[in-house]
């Protein structure tokens, strides 16, 4: 599924916050909650189409993808960068360790891969990604004809 | 998974918030063994300063700020922002305060919650007569 930010409210969008809604009702319905809850008890989204959570930031001469990805580390994660779509895809495993028994259990197991849509051309080969206490940091270079520049104007 | 446990109990919090900054209970995974209490939270972006932990009274606070480290520029799309993380769990008597021990790695914390002898699970022996 394609991320793309930016694209405006419209309908789709109260369709799948209508649906959003249900989802957490049921949730609190269902005690357990993968992904964690807010303090007044609704639940926050889940499904895998959102996991891991990201944000997209426009630095000026860099385009920065961050995601949360508590316990992965570099090796679990790949991303793959495809003209101006990013996929971060890897797989999270959650197992209880040996010898222990389960009374709870949060925090979901996912095989992820998300596609972020850029919002310009980067330059894949000064692409740089990096993780530290589970959150991921990528970092891409704009092409040099999205780069944003001074005109100048005649008196 | 057991549901009658009285190791978790979601305690109503009644904070104030701001908007800037909500307050989030992170994904918890709580695990048992005959030695132990093992709690594993998801709290990515948290480093162990900005990690409390407390345990008073039989009541287990876990607390921590998570900032995403200032970065620069326009946010053109926001799924999750500085926050801070709090659960709390209502602890069992019986656990040994003192060994009480936590790991925090790649933004996922390990707590470990050692029994003390009395909840330890214990073989009697039992004498022929």
């Amino acid at each position: 599924m394609l991320t793309r930010w930016n694209a405006g409210w419209n309908e789709f969008d109260e369709m799948f916050s209508a649906m959003n809604q249900l989802r957490t009702y049921m949730d609190r319905v269902f005690e357990d909650t993968l992904g964690g809850r807010l303090q007044d008890g609704r639940a926050l989204p889940f499904h895998a189409g959102t996991w891991p959570r990201a944000n997209l930031i426009d630095a000026g001469s860099n385009v920065v993808v961050t995601a949360e990805i508590p316990g992965l580390s570099e090796k679990d994660v790949e991303l793959t960068l495809n003209q101006d779509v990013l996929t971060i895809s890897g797989e999270r495993k959650v197992s209880a360790p040996e010898g222990y028994s389960v009374h709870r259990q949060e925090r979901p197991a996912v095989s992820f891969s998300r596609s972020f849509a850029l919002p310009c051309r980067v330059n894949a080969e000064r692409a740089t990604a990096s993780v530290k206490d589970g959150i991921l940091t990528v970092t891409l270079e704009k092409a040099p004809d999205a780069m944003p520049r001074q005109i100048a104007i005649k008196a | 998974m057991s549901r009658q446990t009285g190791i978790v109990k979601r305690e109503p919090q009644s904070l104030v918030q701001s908007d800037q900054r909500p307050v989030i209970m992170p994904a918890c995974d709580i695990y048992e063994n005959d030695d132990e209490i093992l709690v594993v939270a998801d709290v990515p972006g948290v480093t162990a300063d900005s990690l409390d932990i407390n345990l008073e009274k039989g009541e287990l606070t876990l607390e921590a700020r998570r900032e995403t480290s200032g970065q620069a520029g326009t946010f053109l799309g926001v799924e999750y922002r500085d926050c801070d993380f709090r659960r709390r769990f209502a602890v069992p008597g019986g656990i040994d305060a003192d060994k009480i021990n936590a790991e925090l790695r790649d933004g996922v914390l390990h707590l470990h919650l050692p029994k003390s002898e009395v909840l330890k699970p214990r073989q009697i022996p039992v004498q022929a007569g």
